[in-house]
């Protein structure tokens, strides 16, 4: 379970999370909703310990990330794509963070098969298309057979027989009992695979209830009229036509 | 859970074994190895040449010769290990594997000096050879009876690994490899050359403090008694340029590991 407690966190004079308060539960797929800049990437990496949090509390099971004392085990992380060496082949990245924890090479050649990169294993991931650098990523995330998952942007670059494969995967892993915390911006895709949203702007909490519950509150036929409702206010970028769709 | 390993923490041999995995998985790190090795064999080499009987060079000073520009190469290879983890993002995997952080930056000091260890004896074994014919053909011979011999020749590994040190520092200090290894260059190689143009007090006493003061590893006994008589600074004597490096190593990744345990990791 993931318990963000009235979080905050600035960088000199910018509020990049102001006091947010969620939790994300076992056996649930959590989505995590935010415009551009809400704070959902600076939110998750406060949780994984790679930023320290101005004031408030993340825990993961109760413990602070810093103090468990198997991290992959505990918790997969995916938060870029781009969390690799260039020059470093797929199987040699995932090896050197499976060593880390004593996991064996069966369970890297597992997760290798796992999501879909058997064939790429030996290349290196400077050659990696968007799509396959995600799929290395949730690799990684899924190597420690964690109780929690926290993946930003899972779908990004993915074409639809991955994002087809990560909807049943995050399904399957919530089946098991297992903590899902997912941010996207495709609308559609979470509403098909979320049991909840949590949505923020401007880095604090807008909304967090059941996809339903969220839609029914706003009055709006589907979850992306509501997400554009909710963050009228909390959006910096915003089109025309994007404003219309919310009206 | 299916598939599920046994469950095992973090632990600092697992965290050495994931970095030398990382070291040596980089097909750029065992180049440039191998590179060094080189530069190393065939600037001793040409050196060697210009080399007369009457220069006072002593034989151990032809082969270790190429220190002057393999110390650039150990620097380097230093320098994208220590910067590596944040220019290509491969921080955010190893510190989520590893929260505490500081057992990474321990074990790529060890799998940097180890590695550095190795290149520099090849380097130093290829300089051997490669200098063979200039210390046969009328050049000064290597004698192990001149004093300081053995320990010259053991110098250019200590140093090399010292330079190395001093790059994984400052890339891990500085997050950047260009800035890392500029500074690297100026401190262990430039300075001390510029300073050497304006000779004097304070500025012999800055040299003698300069990283680069570690190259008198690499003097037998009778060149670094015409170092001290020559220079108006501090007269560093044996070790002393080995502990002013030393120094510079532990002080840089001191402050690199304050920054990578106290800062946020992008």
């Amino acid at each position: 379970m993931i318990e963000v407690e009235a979080l905050s966190k600035r960088y000199g004079s910018t509020t990049a999370v102001d006091g947010l308060t969620f939790t994300a539960r076992p056996g649930t797929v959590t989505g995590f909703l935010g415009p551009n800049g809400a704070g959902k990437s600076t939110t998750m990496r406060v949780v994984v310990g790679l930023e320290r949090a101005t004031s408030g509390r993340a825990t993961v099971d109760g413990r602070r990330f810093a103090d468990l004392p198997a991290p992959l085990h505990a918790v997969g992380v995916m938060l870029d794509a781009r969390s690799v060496h260039p020059g470093r082949t797929a199987y040699a990245h995932l090896l050197a963070m499976a060593r880390t924890h004593g996991i064996g090479k069966a369970r890297v050649r597992e997760v290798l098969a796992q999501t879909g990169l058997e064939s790429a294993a030996r290349r290196r991931a400077g050659t990696f298309s968007l799509g396959m650098g995600q799929r290395l990523g949730i690799a990684g995330a899924l190597l420690g057979d964690p109780a929690t998952l926290i993946l930003d942007e899972p779908v990004n670059g993915l074409d639809p027989d991955g994002v087809l494969w990560v909807r049943r995967l995050v399904r399957e892993l919530a089946a098991e009992g297992r903590t899902v915390l997912l941010s996207s911006h495709l609308m559609h895709e979470l509403a098909l695979c979320a049991d909840r949203v949590v949505i923020i702007g401007r880095g604090r909490l807008l909304a967090d209830a059941p996809v339903q519950e969220i839609v029914d509150r706003t009055g709006s036929g589907s979850l992306e009229e509501a997400y554009l409702q909710l963050t009228t206010d909390a959006v910096e970028y915003r089109t025309d036509a994007a404003s219309g769709g919310a009206r | 859970m299916r598939g599920a390993p046994a469950r095992r923490g973090v632990t600092a041999g697992r965290v050495l074994s994931a970095e030398s995995t990382k070291l040596v998985s980089v097909p750029a790190h065992v180049w440039l190895a191998l590179g060094t090795v080189v530069v190393a064999a065939v600037t001793a080499y040409g050196l060697g040449l210009f080399v007369r009987p009457g220069d006072a060079r002593s034989g151990s000073w032809v082969v270790t010769s190429g220190f002057v520009l393999a110390q650039v190469g150990f620097l380097v290879l230093g320098a994208v290990v220590g910067s590596g983890e944040h220019t290509t993002g491969t921080a955010r995997a190893t510190f989520t594997a590893v929260p505490r952080r500081l057992p990474v930056l321990g074990a790529q000091t060890v799998v940097v000096a180890a590695a550095a260890l190795v290149t520099a004896a090849a380097g130093l074994g290829a300089s051997w050879v490669a200098t063979a014919g200039v210390r046969a053909g009328g050049g000064p011979a290597v004698d192990l009876a001149v004093p300081g011999t053995a320990r010259a020749l053991a110098g250019f590994v200590l140093a090399s690994v010292a330079v190395a040190l001093l790059g994984l520092g400052l890339g891990a200090l500085l997050r950047r490899p260009a800035d890392a290894i500029v500074g690297g260059i100026v401190l262990a190689v430039v300075g001390d050359h510029l300073l050497a143009a304006n000779p004097g007090p304070v500025t012999d006493t800055v040299r003698a403090l300069l990283p680069s003061a570690g190259a008198r590893l690499l003097q037998d006994d009778a060149a670094l008694a015409a170092l001290d008589d020559a220079t108006r600074g501090p007269q560093l004597g044996t070790g002393g340029g080995g502990l002013v490096v030393a120094v510079w190593v532990v002080v840089v990744l001191a402050a690199a590991a304050y920054r990578l345990g106290r800062h946020d990791v992008r």
